[in-house]
């Protein structure tokens, strides 16, 4: 095969991967939003905001969560130019590091739930609990599932750039980048606000 | 455009690979109109059981009534009662139309009508086939749990949904198995919408598809907006039940807090409402094409209804409060949801009158698909019309919940889809099977089925307008419904009816798929799109040669035509 042809069947094919990877996180997108819109209906027609004498859920954990989550992208988007340019050490390095900030990401949400149940929130408690866990139990299962789609990745740092796998990376990375934007949403729509 | 060549498929060796775990969409096809017809059957079975009990309240169901309720003597027990209208719903709703309209037909037509050799990503789209086997599996199985399988309505409203109304793990499978297919249906949606844009011939531009793909298309796309929508509220309905949360629990239910019900009826209804077009756009596109194929012109307005049926996808998505008219909502919003709603009814009048004018001074032939494709006509004009009472809220509030709602969503939803489906498995019985199946028992089908399900739904909105309840086990302890049985014995015989014409299709397939050594031609219905110019059965790989497209889906009778057919094959080029 020719140069020129490789990099058309190339292009074609992210493309293609493009317009399914973005139908796929619009799906994904109306499911958070439901979520979202839930939480703001019980929020909007609550008279006081936590309700029955319950406390606020501290800043502090959701907002490491958010840093770590943000930072991680950042290496990610690191990892994925490495990947174009064939650098084995920058790839596993940056690899590395999404994947650490990653388990480190599920790590501080078990100290958040852990630190709701301190507080006497349990999952059982009425709405204001269960919207709180209900929300990031799910938010957290994707991020499973990230973590487990970014295995399929490992490969690449023996193997190094492959033409063949760039929609791989890609896809993860934008399934990854969404995860990040969607915890930026729910911390401020349930923390901050 | 297509924005790559697809390789040619290895032709698959082993029973596993070509059979059971096939990537071959035409098979993944089949596999899904198997999977419908399997539910069909069961749901409609189902039906028989209400319908039997309705009209006589009481007496041991026939046959098998014995086997099924022995305790009772063959009698259908209420709780049974609740429990068969809920199955019947979901079932047929979700695991025998959604199969077969867009499962089957959505995978075995978008590729072949747009000149591509597979789905794009074909093994997301075997996989969509087991998850949705899985689902059917778990919501079969729920039929066997202790306390019998969810009883809380096809729409699963809370607190009937909820531990209070319905403990035990019927309803939990049920969502569960609902989730589940959710998962199924977005992955096959995500392959649907991707295969259109990106996959379709050289030449061949949006509005050059058949009207079938411009349906299966916008279907896919509101699967994949609105399923996620519904794959939320089961999620929250699942942690409800299994976790404790309290989401949809309210007042004396919740031991705490202030959860809310209708929360979850909202949700609902924001999928709820796609939902409906969801199911009826492919059809609407099966059937525009094939009026045109039968009646030997052109489509009448082509654009005009693939635009009116995008129309009606984007309006459909902002209508959902018609169906809550009665849980109190503001004035303000109820008029807003009505008014929204009549809206729709301007798109609807335009394709309708399209297909009117498709067939207008046509050389109609009536073979089996297009009898089948008028009565969609005849049947959808009257749901649709049905449809205006319910929409308006002065009358709604009287007729909501009654059995003029059953008749209406009945005669839009299943008697149309119904139809729809039955013309499709005619037409591309020789693209699927190579072989034609039988006219004279297709016809006997076709009036048996619409003399059956005209009487079953017309009588629905006449014992519905009298103020029959819908969901009621035995409504005619009421003095005032007592005059009903009459017309309820007339429905039950009309439904009984519509079953046993069942029997000439299964026969009629059956018999045509292993039996019959008959081979179809490649082109038996002299029409132009694009899967007709391969041999029949389709071939593994579909196009040899990839297709180039040079003229519209329906050419029939257009001055400009080369050949002396009096159509013309879409890669072949006009004057």
């Amino acid at each position: 095969m020719n140069k020129a042809l490789e990099a058309n069947q190339i292009q074609g094919k992210q493309a293609v991967h493009a317009v399914g990877m973005t139908v796929l996180l619009v799906s994904f997108a109306m499911l958070f939003a439901t979520l979202l819109l839930g939480y703001i209906v019980f929020r909007l027609t609550t008279d006081t905001w936590p309700p029955q004498g319950l406390a606020r859920i501290p800043l502090t954990l959701p907002t490491i969560s958010t840093l770590i989550i943000g930072v991680s992208s950042v290496f990610f988007m690191n990892f994925e130019k490495a990947f174009m340019t064939n650098q084995l050490g920058k790839m596993r390095a940056f690899f590395g590091l999404t994947m650490g900030l990653g388990l480190g990401f599920m790590l501080v949400q078990l100290e958040l739930w852990n630190s709701m149940k301190e507080m006497g929130l349990w999952v059982s408690g009425g709405a204001y609990p269960s919207l709180f866990y209900s929300l990031t139990w799910i938010h957290a299962a994707h991020i499973v599932m990230a973590l487990v789609s970014l295995l399929f990745l490992v490969p690449r740092l023996f193997e190094g750039y492959d033409m063949d796998r760039i929609t791989w990376v890609q896809n993860v990375g934008k399934f990854w980048h969404f995860l990040g934007l969607v915890w930026f949403v729910m911390y401020i729509v349930m923390f901050v606000y | 455009m297509a924005f790559f060549e697809q390789h040619i498929h290895s032709e698959p060796k082993t029973f596993l690979s070509k059979y059971i775990f096939s990537y071959d969409h035409k098979v993944i096809g089949k596999q899904f109109l198997w999977y419908g017809i399997l539910f069909l059957g069961i749901g409609g079975i189902m039906a028989l059981m209400i319908r039997w009990t309705l009209a006589f309240p009481g007496q041991a169901f026939p046959i098998i009534g014995n086997f099924l309720f022995p305790e009772t003597g063959g009698v259908v027990p209420p709780d049974t009662y609740a429990m068969l209208f809920t199955m019947h719903g979901t079932i047929m709703i979700f695991y025998a139309i959604t199969p077969i309209l867009i499962g089957a037909f959505g995978n075995f037509l978008i590729p072949l009508q747009i000149g591509a050799r597979d789905m794009v990503f074909p093994l997301l789209n075997m996989l969509s086939f087991w998850l949705a086997f899985v689902s059917g599996v778990i919501l079969l199985a729920s039929l066997f749990t202790p306390l019998g399988a969810a009883a809380g309505g096809w729409t699963s409203y809370p607190t009937l949904s909820t531990l209070i109304g319905s403990p035990g793990a019927g309803q939990t499978l049920w969502t569960l198995a609902l989730f589940i297919l959710g998962i199924s249906s977005t992955m096959g949606a995500v392959n649907y919408i991707t295969t259109i844009i990106v996959l379709r011939a050289p030449g061949m531009g949006y509005f050059d598809m058949p009207l079938s793909v411009w349906g299966l298309g916008l279907t896919a796309i509101l699967n994949a907006i609105f399923l996620p929508v519904l794959g939320a509220g089961l999620l929250l309905l699942i942690f409800d039940r299994v976790f404790g949360t309290t989401f949809f629990l309210a007042g004396a239910a919740a031991t705490s807090g202030t959860g809310d019900p209708i929360l979850f009826q909202h949700v609902f209804w924001i999928f709820g409402h796609p939902e409906v077009y969801i199911l009826i756009l492919p059809a609407w596109g099966i059937v525009s094409d094939l009026l045109s194929f039968f009646a030997r012109k052109p489509a009448f307005g082509a654009k005009a209804t693939a635009l009116a049926m995008t129309s009606i996808t984007i309006l459909s998505t902002v209508v959902y409060g018609h169906h809550m008219y009665t849980t109190q909502m503001s004035p303000l919003l109820t008029q807003s949801f009505m008014t929204l709603t009549m809206t729709i009814s301007i798109p609807s009048a335009i394709f309708f009158a399209n297909w009117l004018g498709t067939i207008w001074k046509g050389s109609i032939k009536f073979p089996t698909p297009m009898i089948f494709s008028l009565g969609v006509v005849f049947v959808f004009g009257l749901g649709g019309l049905t449809g205006l009472y319910l929409a308006t809220v002065t009358t709604d509030l009287y007729l909501h919940d009654t059995y003029f709602v059953v008749g209406h969503f009945h005669y839009t939803m299943a008697a149309s889809v119904l139809l729809g489906g039955y013309a499709a498995v005619y037409f591309w019985m020789p693209k699927m099977f190579g072989k034609m199946l039988n006219e004279t028992l297709g016809h006997i089908h076709f009036w048996l089925t619409f003399l059956g399900l005209n009487g079953v739904f017309m009588g629905m909105m006449i014992v519905g307008y009298a103020g029959m309840h819908r969901r009621i086990y035995n409504p005619f302890v009421y003095e005032f419904l007592e005059r009903l049985i009459p017309m309820n014995t007339f429905v039950t015989y009309s439904a009984l009816l519509m079953g046993v014409a069942q029997f000439f299709f299964v026969i009629n397939f059956v018999y045509t798929i292993f039996f019959k050594k008959e081979k179809a031609s490649d082109n038996p219905w002299e029409v132009g799109t694009l899967e007709w110019t391969i041999p029949s059965p389709a071939p593994v790989y579909n196009f040899k040669e990839i297709p180039v497209v040079k003229c519209g889906p329906h050419e029939f009778g257009n001055p400009n035509l080369t050949g002396d057919r009096d159509f013309q094959y879409q890669t072949e080029e006009l004057v």
